[in-house]
Order: C-alpha cells, then sequence, then structure tokens
C-alpha cells in the first residue's frame, strides 16, 4: 500500500499563530467542513490569578508525535487534511497556544478527529507549561503518556 | 564510574521541572554498553538524590519514542526522562 501524502501542517512556533492562515490552508473545494480547536491561556487556575505562561517542548519528539496522530487520524476518521501548531515560550492572558484545524467531506469526521486530536495532544505530546502566578510559578499538573511496560530482558537480547 | 569493558556515549535530555532540579537541559555521557535505562536514571540518583522522588512520574524516551525502563541502550542514543506532558 502506498502511504498517501495528505498536506498536513505540524508545528511548534516562538510566534502568534494564525489561525485564519491554517483553517485557509486545510480549506479545499471538495470539503464540506472544518472543525477547529482553539486553545488558549485562562486568566486564573483555581480562582487563583495567572500573570502568563511558558512553554517548552523536546521539540524534535513533539513533532513526531505531533504527525503520529495525524497519521492515526486520517486512519480512523475520513477527513482531509489537518493542521496543528503549538506555540512555546512565553504567552500572555488570552493568547491561543494549540490550534487544530481539521478538513472533511462532512463534519462528523471532523468534529471527531479535531476532538481526538487535542486530546491526544495533551496525553502524549511532550510540551510542558509553567504557570506563573503573583506569587510564584508551578509547572503545570500533567498527564504521563501511556509508555510501554517492562519487558523481559530474555525478550529484548537477541 | 567504574571501569567497564565496554562503553557507550548516550546524550541524556532534561525537561520541565527535572531540567530544574538537574540544573541544566542535557549531558552527554559514557555509560556501560547494553545497561537500561533504569540504571542510567539510577546513576543520576546517586549524584541527585532528590531525583529519587521522581521517578514514579517519569516515562523514558530513548530516541524520540516512549520506552520501557528496563529498555538496553546503545551508542549514540538520546534519552530522556520525561515528566508528565501538559501542552495545550
Amino acid at each position: 500500500m502506498t502511504s498517501p501524502l495528505h498536506d498536513d501542517i505540524f508545528q511548534l512556533v516562538r510566534e502568534p499563530i494564525d489561525r485564519s492562515a491554517l483553517v485557509r490552508l486545510v480549506r479545499a473545494p471538495e470539503d464540506g467542513a472544518i472543525v477547529t480547536f482553539d486553545g488558549f491561556v485562562r486568566n486564573q487556575f483555581h480562582n487563583r490569578p495567572t500573570l502568563y505562561l511558558d512553554y517548552e517542548a523536546y521539540e524534535s519528539m513533539a513533532l513526531a508525535k505531533m504527525r503520529e496522530i495525524g497519521v492515526h487520524l486520517h486512519e480512523k476518521f475520513a477527513i482531509h487534511r489537518v493542521a496543528m501548531v503549538h506555540r512555546l515560550g512565553r504567552l500572555e492572558i488570552g493568547e491561543t497556544s494549540v490550534f487544530i484545524a481539521v478538513s472533511a467531506p462532512h463534519r462528523a469526521a471532523a468534529f471527531d478527529a479535531c476532538r481526538l486530536a487535542i486530546d491526544t495532544l495533551k496525553r502524549t505530546v511532550p510540551i510542558w507549561k509553567k504557570e506563573y502566578f503573583e506569587d510564584g510559578a508551578v509547572w503545570a499538573d500533567g498527564e504521563l503518556p501511556p509508555a510501554p511496560a517492562a519487558t523481559p530482558r530474555a525478550k529484548l537480547a537477541s | 564510574m567504574p571501569s567497564v569493558s565496554q562503553t557507550i556515549r548516550v546524550k541524556v535530555l532534561f525537561f520541565g521541572r527535572l531540567k530544574e532540579v538537574v540544573g541544566r537541559a542535557e549531558e552527554s555521557l559514557e555509560f556501560a554498553d547494553a545497561a537500561t535505562i533504569e540504571q542510567l536514571f539510577a546513576l543520576f540518583v546517586t549524584r541527585i538524590p532528590e531525583l529519587a522522588k521522581f521517578r514514579p512520574s517519569l516515562v523514558a524516551s530513548r530516541n524520540q519514542e516512549f520506552v520501557a525502563w528496563n529498555t538496553p541502550l546503545h551508542s549514540g542514543d538520546e534519552v530522556a526522562f520525561l515528566p508528565p506532558v501538559s501542552g495545550g
């Protein structure tokens, strides 16, 4: 089987994310729907006012994991294109940290794929955020990515 | 390190809170051939005992893939100990 090219977009950026440009890039005449997810910086965490966030990533691995998500989405849903962009560095309140756009001929696949894309990103892509408050800073509680269980050494030796 | 019959060179990366505890983002070091990622982490714990408490909340990666802790290391490997991820 040949592996189709999808013209998907996976990026880590340090400038503001141009959301409308990404929507334009995934849009094609054969599509009938685009679903987007816009994740942006909230002004508080558990009623504690947030000043700003600082994101960092294991960049090479994060991009690899984002591409894996894209491959999985195409296998699972009848979608056309995926754009997935995460911003790194210091982000102010209200600024977009992650933007995902999925185009498809029909809306159901676009909704399902976009939802799975952000959920999987939050669980498996090595990106971390530090939250800065008036009285200090903390690394956000995150999710532990699923990793392979330990394999008996005998199986690994070859 | 005690002398061993064969050593390999691996690169170790630290991120997030772990980077702050270790005080650096990466380190290149020589290690015993075919030693596991768990053993590599233990080496850092002997240097920085505070790291031990993070072990249950870390996953390991080798060459940008999540791997089991008993994965053997090979020369040129890039290893990272990853805290819970919080992108998005």
